[in-house]
């Protein structure tokens, strides 16, 4: 059995607002430990390429999950799936696309580029921690990695 | 009215005439009399009392001789058989008063002495003074003294003239009405037949001729005259008759002769070619007539090959070479070219054909060709593609128009859904987070407290939820399927919805509905927001009860959804299908008022209408159109 506070997973959401109430979900699932958070898409993808202020990132700490807002300064979500998807080394992580609304075509086009979950943060903060912390349990606990 | 006035004024100056006439002839008359009256009166008495005075002084003169004052006085005394003498005297030759007489009633004075000879008059007493003379010694002098009635015979002489005048007026009066009588009425009835004849236009009224002075011949010469012009009235009658048959003729004439023409014309159009004829090298053998017509060439200019100088130079080389061609072939050929109008002074676009004669042994002989005007078609082509182009363009611009406002739309209720919705996570997060950490150290008030900022965060979770559904069901691009079955349908959802109440004794009862022509996704909206509408308000009843009927009507798919609920005023179904209008309260029955205007929308869009009807306490009815599908038509 691994451990799964061994498990890194990298929250990428702009808002600290949401930010915070998604770790205090995390956290009481005992995710919270492992979670880094990033606010925007730029640095999240510097994170996964361990590029510009994460090049000294070993390389062993990728992350199992990536927690992704879609509505972000710089790059957005989508364009950061899709930077993901089509990288050989990261399109293996799990990658759970957190948005405010239920936009069709942010679904379309994240399932279009290979998400492998789409929630919609409910405004109900009993509903808001329950959603992302089966979200986080379940890709954490299910999808093991190739690398793992 | 001047023709009464008129009337009226020939009579009175008749009247005035006959009076006139006769007053100033009694005026003339009457003063000449008195004139020639007054001084002979006053002539015969001056010689009457000197004559009286001669007579006395003779009788008196032996008197005055011998002294005898008696005598003299008997003398003077005879004058009492004259009445109109009031006194007398006689002076002797001293002048002392001889003898005297007073007429008994009369009065006056004696004159203290006599007066030489002579008459003097005053007044109306009128004086005479006669000298007695005998063998020329003057032996005294007689003084008679009488009446003169000068005035009273003046005013005598006046009372005749002013009766007579009266008497003369009076049969001026009678005259004048004898002069009406013969004179004006038949001039008047003469004027009463005009003005018939005027109003009526009736010329075979005749004036009556009573007279048969110049009034009769008057009368004569109008109704002469009424005869000659009922003769004209009658032959201009006719003789505008006779025009209006005319006028009529040459209309129908005319329009026969329009009809001709337009025929001619249009036969002229439908075979607008020329035809021409050459010989084997394509030159004018003879006079071609149509084509001189049409080009204006002359006879000269055409022959050979002039005539190929008509067309467009840029042309002439496409015909050379056409027909080089259809030489080698022998075959017929056909080419658009332009050439020279003359009628417009201008090139025209034409078609020409020609087609070789061949002889027995398969030469050519000559060639037939038509020249066809097509300009006006090939303009005509032009302007349509040119107006398909334009119209083209137009949609294009439209339609891209429409597609950026439809993005803008979308990246605003994209913005709203994300940005409006974050605030709100966070108060409803953040209230939870200070109730799970610091829970304890409130009051249950503060609880409540608290709980009620949440459960506000969440409703307006709620609306903005709701507002975008409303406005995507607005943007959404219609998929319309021919017959969408609306039993199916609308059961499909109220099992859905009934899902949760089973146990709720809802009687909800849904007959054969007509198939509509229209969006099932759109439509299913529609069943989701009336049916659990129907089921929210006639919740509070103890055995709630919904019908769901429809039929067709006039080619239109009419639909009922009826419930016993609460119902609504009908004040206010005005605000009923308004965006966040509620007629309930948020307390008795939740919801954000969406439902109804994402219904009505839906319905506008599928060329429908909707109206509610309801009372209080009695429940609604929602009736509904919608396109009817083509298996129910």
């Amino acid at each position: 059995m691994p451990d799964y506070n061994e498990f890194e997973i990298l929250l990428a959401e702009d808002n600290p607002r949401d930010a915070e109430m998604t770790q205090r979900a995390l956290r009481k699932i005992n995710l919270i430990n492992r979670v880094h958070w990033v606010k925007d898409g730029e640095a999240a993808l510097h994170y996964l390429l361990r590029e510009g202020e994460y090049a000294d990132r070993p390389a062993s700490s990728m992350p199992r999950l990536v927690l992704l807002d879609i509505k972000m300064p710089k790059l957005d979500g989508i364009e950061v799936l899709r930077r993901i998807k089509s990288d050989e080394a990261l399109r293996h992580i799990p990658v759970v696309v957190m948005t405010s609304s239920n936009e069709e075509s942010d679904v379309v086009d994240s399932y279009k580029l290979g998400v492998n979950s789409y929630i919609v943060k409910p405004v109900e903060f009993g509903a808001f921690v329950e959603t992302v912390a089966r979200a986080g349990l379940y890709w954490i606990l299910t999808n093991r990695s190739p690398l793992s | 009215m001047p023709s009464r006035f008129g009337f009226r004024s020939v009579r009175s100056k008749l009247f005035a005439g006959v009076l006139l006439t006769s007053l100033s002839a009694l005026l003339v008359a009457g003063v000449a009399l008195l004139i020639v009256d007054l001084r002979g009166n006053h002539a015969n008495q001056a010689d009457d009392l000197g004559t009286q005075a001669e007579i006395i002084g003779r009788a008196s003169a032996a008197a005055l001789q011998f002294d005898d004052s008696k005598l003299a006085a008997d003398n003077l005394g005879l004058l009492k058989a004259k009445p109109k003498i009031e006194a007398g005297a006689i002076y002797n030759a001293r002048g002392g008063l001889f003898a005297s007489y007073v007429k008994p009633d009369a009065a006056g004075e004696l004159p203290a002495l006599p007066a030489t000879d002579g008459l003097q008059v005053s007044g109306e007493t009128m004086e005479v003074y006669r000298r007695v003379i005998e063998n020329g010694e003057i032996l005294g002098t007689v003084y008679l003294r009488a009446h003169y009635d000068f005035y009273e015979r003046l005013w005598r002489y006046l009372g005749i003239v002013l009766g007579v005048s009266v008497l003369a007026l009076a049969v001026s009066v009678l005259m004048s009405f004898w002069l009406q009588a013969t004179v004006t009425r038949p001039i008047l009835d003469v004027t009463g037949v005009a003005r018939r004849v005027v109003e009526d236009r009736d010329f075979t009224l005749r004036a009556k001729k009573t007279t048969g002075d110049e009034i009769g011949f008057l009368v004569d010469a109008f109704n002469d005259m009424l005869a000659e012009i009922s003769r004209q009235t009658a032959a201009l009658e006719a003789s505008n008759r006779e025009l209006a048959n005319q006028i009529a003729e040459r209309s129908e004439t005319e329009r026969a002769l329009r009809e001709s023409e337009r025929r001619n014309r249009t036969l002229v159009n439908a075979s607008s070619s020329v035809v021409w004829t050459t010989d084997r090298n394509l030159a004018f053998a003879a006079a071609q007539p149509a084509w001189q017509a049409y080009t204006g060439q002359g006879d000269e200019d055409s022959r050979g090959t002039g005539w190929r100088r008509a067309f467009d130079a840029a042309d002439r080389s496409v015909l050379a070479g056409d027909w080089k061609v259809a030489q080698e072939n022998k075959a017929t050929f056909e080419c658009e070219l332009k050439l020279w109008h003359a009628s417009s002074s201008a090139y025209r676009i034409v078609s020409l054909r020609a087609a070789p004669i061949l002889d027995a042994q398969n030469e050519i002989v000559e060639w037939i060709g038509t020249v066809t005007d097509i300009h006006d078609r090939r303009q005509a082509e032009a302007e349509i593609a040119r107006l398909n182009a334009d119209l083209e363009l137009r949609v294009a611009r439209r339609t891209e128009e429409l597609e950026a406002t439809n993005r803008e739309l979308e990246s605003f209720s994209y913005s709203v859904s994300h940005d409006l919705r974050a605030p709100l996570r966070a108060i409803d997060g953040y209230s939870r987070m200070v109730e799970e950490d610091y829970g304890g150290r409130f009051d249950e008030e503060g609880r409540r407290m608290l709980k009620v900022v949440r459960e506000e965060a969440v409703r307006m979770g709620r609306l903005i939820d709701d507002l975008l559904s409303f406005s995507k069901m607005s943007r959404k691009a219609m998929e319309t399927t021919e017959n969408v079955n609306m039993t199916a349908l609308a059961k499909d959802v109220a099992q859905t919805l009934m899902r949760d109440r089973e146990e709720s004794g809802v009687r909800l009862d849904i007959w054969p509905l007509p198939s509509v022509r229209g969006d099932v996704a759109l439509l299913r909206q529609v069943w989701i927001n009336l049916l659990s509408n129907a089921l929210k308000y006639s919740s509070t009843k103890p055995r709630p009860e919904i019908l769901v009927t429809g039929e067709t009507t006039d080619g239109v798919a009419v639909f009922r959804v009826q419930d016993n609920g609460v119902g609504f005023d009908m004040k206010y179904a005005n605000k009923l299908f308004g965006v966040f209008q509620r007629l309930h309260k948020a307390e008795d029955f939740e919801g954000t008022g969406v439902g109804l205007a994402i219904v009505h929308r839906v319905i506008a869009r599928h060329g429908g209408t909707i109206r509610a009807d309801a009372r209080p306490g009695e429940g609604a009815t929602f009736h509904f159109t919608l396109p009817m599908g083509t298996a129910d038509a």
